[in-house]
């Protein structure tokens, strides 16, 4: 356990140098970003200018020349661009590190506030999505391997290449098309969390939990659809990996009944990569979600940063930016542990 | 042939890949229309391959551009090859949307050869359409129109060269980056090793969709750059397994053979051990092929994609959501990204199965 702990320490220290290195990265790519905030401001500058002036035809152009030297210095200076990029890095990383992203441009709200308020309803989708999944697909994959070659297998292997060739957000729009009342069935509503607040002010307790379903089995299913495929295959092919070894020869070879052998014996093992994957629950529940959101008009984080890029608010940009690397990597590191507490043969050196 | 070009081993694997049918099928499918595709310009054009016109012959279809009064057009007319040919035909026309234009004075005769399908990608039909795009299916447009008035069956096999060009490039790319750095992390190891990873993870803990998105909201990219870009971000992958493959076959003894002999570090990464580390690159090729076309037309979903007028699938879908009535919209891409995705992965399981076969030994 020694050398496991020591290498839990050393994998915990390395997030250093990864997290300083991705947001020189995220930091970096924004630097580059044309209409910063000096920009915004010189802009609002030359349109009040030029408001003032009558006829100002083209008044923007030669208003520029017309911001004072000493103005200009004073906005850099309110915005900490008079500093090094370095110096302004080093500044912006201790705001980040205390969860300090800094204000929307669009919204002059702290960006942590905007992205931490719509946690709840990304986790939401996400969480419902990610467990279905592996409720599905464990069973259907542990039901293939010890089924291997059977008609079943076959048969639902045509639905994990379906499955596997459809992104989840474009089988959501497929899906809007034909069940959301454009030209076939109208069963579902369009998206969001739930009917318009009016309507849903007026609901009881269970009117509310049933809109609540309503609006989420379609996109719960895109998420699921994104997973499907590759779970199955991944439980499937681990079982086999088990079903062939040797202690499982054994385990035939001194007569157990073959229930006892899949379930008591294979299956624990082959459950340790799917274990693992339960680390990348963070990331799984951002990644898919700037389309789903999008498609479902769902107003999550997925939306916000889609909406944050549109408008070129780039403060939230680049908040959701680090905060989405950083949940990925601290779920690759989970993964590590987990895989490393599952099983206790593997060592890490 | 082959026996020429390959090893035993490989042509083994190739023999086998040839008896799964079902990826064997795909391949022929897929390179074949990717083969046609390559000729849309003559089967799927608005623009006529031949015009003879006061015995000159010109061929709009290469692109060239061609004087009005070269092809038989009236000055000022816009270049309609479909009208023209009705036009030579001896019916009398009516361009809809230039009264200005008086037709037909034409008296001299010429003959027009258009493509099978003659309209084109980018060409918007709204003089031609009845009613407002988009336009449902029917006989003239069997895939319907777009909101611009677009054909969208030629949109769609348009799409289909830019798609699998696309994902050519971008496989291309990222695998030499990622290729090469798996190479020199798995060969020289110790420090550069360390260090290489974790560069590695960094750029692989960066959200990919969402870092090209803001980058491509701040530069508009062309197609190229957009291909540079995904490859920036997809050659991760292939580094773990190079890294893994090189690390293995670097202690085998042909290896030192081929340092005792004084080869250089080059000469053995790319001369001695790739060739012999190259089945998780192959096998995982087809499914690459598949990420990199899923991403394409997300991002064109999102309208971080191509420039505008590219035929896009991804495009399509994102008009088929703002018009949901209109569902040729949403179904035509996406049945066509369907099929070929699906085919593709039937390529991708069958070239796993001949190239890195797992057998499962069982009792029973």
């Amino acid at each position: 356990m020694h050398g496991t702990l020591a290498y839990f320490i050393r994998r915990f220290l390395l997030i250093i140098p990864t997290f300083i290195g991705i947001t020189m990265l995220s930091f970096g790519v924004m630097q580059c970003v044309p209409g910063g905030p000096v920009e915004k401001m010189i802009m609002s500058y030359q349109m009040s200018s030029s408001d003032g002036e009558a006829g100002g035809a083209g008044g923007g152009m030669e208003a520029g020349g017309s911001i004072p030297e000493d103005a200009l210095e004073e906005i850099r200076k309110f915005y900490g661009f008079d500093k090094h990029p370095v110096e302004r890095y080093f500044l912006w990383l201790t705001n980040v590190i205390q969860l300090n992203l800094g204000e929307s441009y669009r919204y002059s709200e702290p960006v942590w506030k905007m992205i931490s308020e719509r946690f709840p309803v990304s986790i939401y989708f996400g969480a419902i999505g990610f467990l279905l999944s592996y409720t599905i697909c464990i069973p259907l994959g542990v039901w293939k391997a010890v089924k291997h070659t059977s008609t079943f297998d076959t048969m639902s292997s045509v639905i994990v290449f379906i499955g596997y060739s459809i992104p989840g957000w474009a089988a959501g729009i497929v899906l809007l098309t034909l069940f959301g009342g454009g030209s076939f069935w109208d069963v579902f509503p369009l998206g969001e969390m739930h009917s318009a607040p009016e309507l849903w002010e007026t609901f009881s307790f269970g009117e509310k939990i049933i809109d609540q379903i309503h609006h989420t089995i379609l996109p719960v299913f895109c998420y699921m659809v994104g997973q499907f495929a590759g779970l199955t295959i991944l439980m499937k092919n681990s079982l086999m990996e088990n079903l062939g070894a040797d202690y499982v020869r054994t385990a035939f070879a001194k007569g157990l009944d073959e229930k006892v052998v899949v379930f008591k014996h294979a299956l624990r093992n082959s459950m340790i990569p799917i274990a693992t994957g339960l680390g990348r629950i963070f990331s799984l529940i951002l990644a898919g979600s700037y389309l789903i959101e999008k498609v479902f008009n769902i107003d999550g984080i997925g939306m916000l940063g889609y909406t944050s890029i549109i408008d070129r608010d780039y403060p939230v940009a680049l908040g959701i930016l680090v905060i989405a690397s950083m949940l990925k990597l601290i779920g690759n590191i989970i993964a590590d542990i987990l895989y490393c507490l599952i099983d206790p043969r593997i060592r890490f050196s | 042939m082959i026996e020429k070009l390959f090893t035993p081993v490989t042509v083994k694997r190739i023999n086998k890949f040839k008896t799964l049918k079902r990826g064997y099928y795909s391949l022929l499918i897929i390179s074949g229309l990717y083969f046609l595709s390559m000729f849309n310009a003559l089967i799927i054009n608005s623009k006529a391959i031949i015009v003879s016109y006061d015995g000159n012959w010109s061929f709009p279809f290469t692109g060239k551009y061609y004087e009005n009064e070269k092809l038989g057009f009236e000055k000022g007319e816009k270049q309609n090859f479909r009208l023209l040919k009705k036009r030579f035909a001896g019916e009398v026309v009516m361009a809809n949307a230039q009264p200005n234009v008086e037709l037909p004075t034409n008296q001299k005769t010429g003959w027009v050869l258009m493509p099978p399908y003659h309209y084109g990608p980018i060409e918007s039909l709204l003089d031609e359409l009845e009613g407002n795009p988009p336009t449902a299916p029917g006989w003239e447009h069997p895939m319907g129109t777009d909101d611009r008035g677009r054909d969208v069956l030629a949109r769609l096999v348009y799409g289909f060269n830019v798609s699998i060009s696309f994902a050519i490039i971008v496989i291309s790319l990222s695998y030499a980056i990622g290729i090469t750095i798996g190479a020199i992390l798995g060969y020289f190891g110790g420090k550069i090793d360390i260090f290489g990873q974790r560069i590695v993870e960094i750029w692989s803990s960066m959200p990919f969709l969402y870092t090209i998105m803001i980058v491509a909201s701040i530069w508009e990219p062309t197609f190229f750059m957009l291909a540079f870009l995904l490859a920036g971000f997809r050659w991760m992958g292939m580094t773990y397994y190079v890294r893994g493959e090189f690390l293995r076959e670097k202690s085998k003894d042909y290896v030192s053979a081929a340092i005792s002999i004084g080869a250089s570090d080059a000469k053995i990464i790319f001369r001695h051990i790739l060739p012999n580390s190259l089945t998780p690159v192959i096998s995982f090729a087809p499914f690459a092929v598949v990420a990199a076309i899923s991403s394409l037309v997300s991002l064109d979903f999102l309208g971080f994609g191509l420039p505008a007028p590219t035929p896009s699938w991804g495009e399509l879908i994102s008009q088929g959501l703002a018009n949901l009535q209109s569902y040729w919209l949403v179904l035509a891409p996406f049945g066509a990204m369907f099929v070929t995705l699906l085919l593709i992965s039937f390529i991708g399981e069958a070239v796993r199965e001949a190239f890195d076969p797992k057998q499962y030994s069982r009792l029973r």
